[in-house]
């Protein structure tokens, strides 16, 4: 710390220097004094006063000298330095405003868009989940079984997986399980969906993070059937809803169907696991999983011990010096294990090569890692190809001010400023530049994560740029290194300074000369803009596939109609009753065109049952078939068209015939080249179960992934398919989302006190799978087009100051009788020269590197000439649209002007 | 005029280093003002260490700009406001360091005068 102490007092001697030559004075006057006085003291007859004040100052020795002496002992040499170049530079800035903030404003555009996505990547995909232990040693844990010779690799299963790996593994000196869930807070209107996180006790044992107040659930809270109704609440929680207070504990808090009793707070930047989207409350997994499981299975099963239900995951900490590869043989031992308890020991498993492994506890870092967080970081590549950029712009501008600057330059040479503090000075500039981008970037990059937050993440989600210190620290980093960067061309103009050259071109700017370096930046420009516009190009198009698939339904004008029911025990008859009240109810609403039970919705819940159809055997083989049990304005619901037979009838009762009907998919799977009307399937099994027959054909629907492909589905009358477990689908006139409130309310009234309605619109489900796309698709565009821009401008600058340059040799060429649009051509070939070689240089970069874009975009070739070629087209046409003020000026030349101006 | 040359460095009649070492001393048993220090060495080499006081003085700011020591400025007895400096924990080790290098180097010159 005395390294601190002294650098302290150093800053303090800088900050106050007069404050500190005075106290000096005063301190040694002060010592005479009392010297002189003592000696007076001493021998009151020998001397005089002034004798004693004289002996005194002799044995003190040359005040003035000592004076300098002592200040200079604090000295701060390199401190003053700066601060006469930090000085200098600001007035440099302030004297041309309007290059200070072009250049600012290039860099801020620059920084803050790197230092919004870094943040954004960041999060995903590199930092360790606050206050955990050991990082490094902490997983999710995998499980993999190869089905009909694809592996499907998962980290969600039962809770009696998780408690089959907790007790026959060797590698983990901790487990847990972990659940997350949106879920309803508080009780009636006053309730609101919030992130609930799920959790065993031993969950908190990862993280050092003791409670801020009171204590975490202990195992004993947390074991089946039914665990404990306590809860811990979040410290931003405990703040907003319950003001700090010590009276929390020992509060109520109603989440989901549970009242929970609050009994600790957690410590302020503690997130779980969930750095971008903080729980409100922790709960144990336990008592959240018999809450569950009390409203959505059959009481026969024990959901501690069922491995149907796949709701959960697993995180562990491995033991200190065990390798991965010994833990992921561990885990595969437990697994299978697991699995033959699960199916009674009896059956092969060979074929299915189950294995289970660690991997990152990011999930999307993870195997199953979304697009989302790939298309993330190419976002973040291409944000740091625009600060390269906007560097090379701002080097541009700050070289065409160096060449301008030559004389200046010239004469403090001359003077004897030695080379090194000249180039200090210009890099202090620079670097000054670019930390007020810095700066602005900050702001910048504050207020585009905000889009970026609404546009793509979760609701609860928080990215704030300018309370992360590793963001903020990102951007001083970025800002620093894009100072030297852009310092380095005024430097090497100045190096090569030629003294005697540039002293005597006097007042005249140095003679024209093609800077190799200038054209160099501006090629880079425009090569790195187009890639970037191809990259954008790639990706509109792959969202404007995805748009232009026919999904089997419409999306925009329909709502999910999702019931809580919140424990409220209700016998069945009661739930079908209520369940017609709701559809009657929100048939009657204004705004609605028509509404349906629904028991799946695509990409969101999908049910599927094993069937059996006679004459073909293990239908499961076929592939997987996904039932709805569905009212009849289902398909007039959803727009799904009926191609054949009929759809679900308001005469298709519980008591009538068994109907159902089919997708074209699964009829041609099923009966290829016969007619499926007419046809038996069996929901289930065993030979007693009755026929049901198909009625209808209806239109394939995409229910599991975007693609070529459609799911195999079928729908079945609600009245004969688990009518107490529908929700609804409801069509609205216009726009799902503006509606969704007034629909909400409507059905509100009718349900009974605790339980609620949630209505959201079908498109935030199906965006949710094209979020990747529309990423890509919006942030390339932007940033392509923010590329395009900032290379235009550098263009625009770098051939107007060529032309100014050439006054001289295009009034000459007037004189000689050139006309106006020669002189027009000859300037704009330039242009458009430049921006050819830009075009091909990044034509070639972006057709190497599509290979690796490929696998992210959707239907479209990373090699699509269309792309490419309109590509060229835009940057030669925006070539010819910069250089054009600066030629027509050229071709308004006066010869006679032009030539005495020498 | 007695001279101490021992540290060699220091443009002083007492070397830089000595100084140093005298004045970390000084203060290792309490805070004193720049005169009490100065008298406080004088009295106890017996006036022979007395030479210009007033290289104390940058001697002192060195010493707070490496962090040995730090100041406050207070009341003396008499009512006046001086500047009392006090040793830092760093202050206390160098004390010790340069004590121990003190002693190897007296004990060195001892040895060979005896011979």
């Amino acid at each position: 710390m005395s390294f601190l102490d002294g650098v302290r007092y150093r800053l303090g001697v800088w900050l106050h220097p007069t404050r500190h030559a005075r106290q000096i004075e005063r301190e040694m006057r002060l010592h005479l004094e009392m010297d002189a006085a003592q000696r007076e003291h001493d021998a009151p007859d020998e001397v005089t006063h002034a004798d004693a004040w004289f002996a005194a100052k002799r044995q003190f020795g040359n005040v003035t000298y000592l004076q300098e002496e002592a200040r200079r002992m604090t000295a701060n040499v390199w401190l003053d330095t700066i601060e006469r170049d930090l000085r200098f530079a600001a007035r440099s800035m302030r004297r041309a405003p309007g290059f200070t903030i072009a250049v600012v404003v290039t860099l801020a555009l620059g920084i803050g868009a790197n230092a919004a996505m870094f943040s954004l990547v960041d999060r995903l995909l590199f930092r360790p989940p606050a206050l955990l232990t050991s990082p490094n040693r902490v997983h999710h844990i995998y499980t993999a079984q190869t089905v009909r010779g694809n592996e499907a690799i998962g980290s969600y299963g039962p809770y009696a997986r998780y408690a089959d790996f907790a007790k026959s593994t060797t590698s983990f000196d901790l487990t847990t399980g972990v659940a997350q869930e949106d879920l309803a807070v508080g009780i009636g209107d006053a309730s609101r969906e919030m992130h609930i996180g799920i959790v065993s006790a031993s969950f908190f044992k990862f993280f050092d993070a003791p409670p801020a107040l009171g204590r975490y659930f202990g195992a004993d809270e947390d074991t089946p059937p039914n665990g404990s109704a306590v809860a811990v609440a979040s410290y931003a929680r405990w703040q907003t809803e319950y003001g700090g207070s010590r009276a929390v504990l020992g509060t109520k808090v109603q989440i989901g169907s549970v009242l929970y009793t609050i009994i600790g707070v957690t410590p302020p930047d503690f997130a779980g696991i969930w750095s971008s989207q903080p729980p409100a409350y922790y709960v144990p997994i336990t008592t959240y999983g018999a809450a569950e499981a009390a409203a959505n299975s059959s009481p026969s099963e024990h959901w501690w011990t069922t491995y149907h239900w796949y709701w959960m995951e697993t995180m562990a900490r491995t033991r200190p010096g065990v390798s991965d590869a010994r833990t992921n043989a561990d885990l595969t031992q437990a697994f299978i294990r697991s699995i033959q308890a699960e199916r009674g020991g009896t059956k092969e498993i060979s074929q299915e090569r189950p294995r289970a492994f660690v991997g990152s506890i990011l999930s999307e870092r993870g195997p199953n890692a979304s697009g989302f967080a790939k298309v993330a970081t190419w976002v973040g590549g291409v944000a740091l190809v625009v600060l390269l950029i906007a560097c090379a712009n701002v080097a541009n501008l700050l070289f065409a001010r160096a060449l301008r600057r030559r004389r200046e330059i010239a004469v403090r040479l001359a003077l004897g400023v030695s080379r090194a503090r000249l180039l200090s000075q210009l890099l202090t500039e620079s670097v000054l530049l670019a930390i007020f981008g810095g700066i602005v970037g900050i702001l910048v990059a504050q207020w585009s994560s905000i889009g970026l937050r609404a546009a793509f993440l979760p609701k609860d989600a928080e990215i704030s740029v300018w309370r992360d210190e590793r963001t903020i620290l990102f951007a001083g980093i970025a800002a620093l290194v894009t100072g030297l960067l852009i310092g380095v061309a005024p430097v090497v103009q100045a190096r090569r300074a030629d003294l005697t050259g540039d002293l005597k071109a006097g007042a005249r700017e140095g003679t024209h000369q093609r800077s190799r370096l200038r054209i160099g930046l501006l090629v880079m420009q425009g090569a790195l803009s187009v890639i970037l516009l191809v990259g954008a190009g790639l990706f509109v198009r792959s969202l404007n596939q995805v748009r232009n698939i026919r999904l089997g339904y419409d999306v925009g004008p329909v709502l999910i109609v999702h019931l809580n029911m919140r424990g409220v025990q209700l016998d069945s008859v009661y739930q079908v009753a209520l369940r017609q009240r709701l559809l009657q109810a929100a048939l009657t609403t204004r705004s609605v065109v028509n509404a349906s039970f629904q028991t799946g919705i695509p990409f969101w819940s999908t049910w599927s049952v094993g069937l059996s159809v006679p004459g073909i055997g293990a239908v499961g083989r076929l592939g997987r078939f996904d039932v709805n049990a569905v009212s009849p304005g289902y398909f007039g619901t959803l727009g799904t068209r009926i191609l054949r037979g009929r759809g679900i009838l308001g005469t298709d009762l519980e008591h009538s015939p068994l109907v159902m009907v089919v997708s074209e998919k699964m009829g041609s799977t099923l009966w290829p080249g016969e007619d499926p009307i007419g046809k038996c399937v069996r929901l289930g099994v065993l030979d007693t179960i009755p026929c049901r027959t198909v009625v209808g054909i209806a239109e394939d629907i995409k229910s599991h992934q975007l693609s070529n492909e459609p799911d195999m589905y079928y729908y079945l009358p609600a009245t004969q398919f688990n009518p107490n477990q529908t929700g609804l689908f409801v069509r609205v006139r216009g726009d799902a989302a503006t509606d969704a409130d007034a629909v909400r309310r409507s059905l509100q009234r009718e349900m009974p006190a605790p339980s609620y309605v949630t209505t959201t619109p079908l498109s935030q489900v199906i965006g949710g799978e094209t979020r990747s796309w529309k990423l890509g698709a919006s942030m390339f565009s932007a940033f392509g087009l923010l590329a395009l821009v900032l290379a235009a401008i550098g263009l625009y600058s770098v051939i107007a100051y060529n032309v100014a340059q050439r006054t001289h040799e295009i009034g000459v060429r007037v004189a000689l009788g050139a006309r106006a649009g020669d002189v027009l051509r000859l300037v704009i070939l330039d242009g458009v020269r430049l921006s050819i070689v830009g075009v091909g240089a990044g034509g070639v970069i972006a057709f190497l590197a599509a290979p690796r874009l490929a696998p992210l975009l959707f239907q479209e070739s990373a090699r699509d000439p269309a792309v490419y070629a309109i590509v060229a087209i835009t940057l030669v046409a925006v070539s010819v649209a910069a250089s054009w003020l600066p030629a027509y000026r050229a071709s308004r030349i006066e010869p006679t002007r032009a030539l005495r101006h020498e | 005029m007695p001279r101490d040359d021992s540290s060699g460095a220091g443009r002083g009649p007492l070397g830089a280093g000595t100084l140093e070492m005298l004045i970390l001393k000084s203060l290792g048993a309490a805070s004193m003002h720049g005169y009490g220090i100065a008298q406080h060495i004088q009295r106890l080499s017996r006036d022979v260490l007395s030479v210009e006081q007033g290289s104390l003085y940058p001697a002192l700011e060195r010493l707070q700009a490496k962090g040995w020591l730090k100041s406050k400025w207070g009341p003396t007895p008499t009512g006046r406001q001086a500047r009392y400096y006090t040793i830092t924990a760093s202050g206390r080790t160098q004390l010790g360091e340069k004590r121990a290098e003190y002693d190897r180097l007296a004990l060195a010159v001892a040895r060979v005068m005896r011979a």
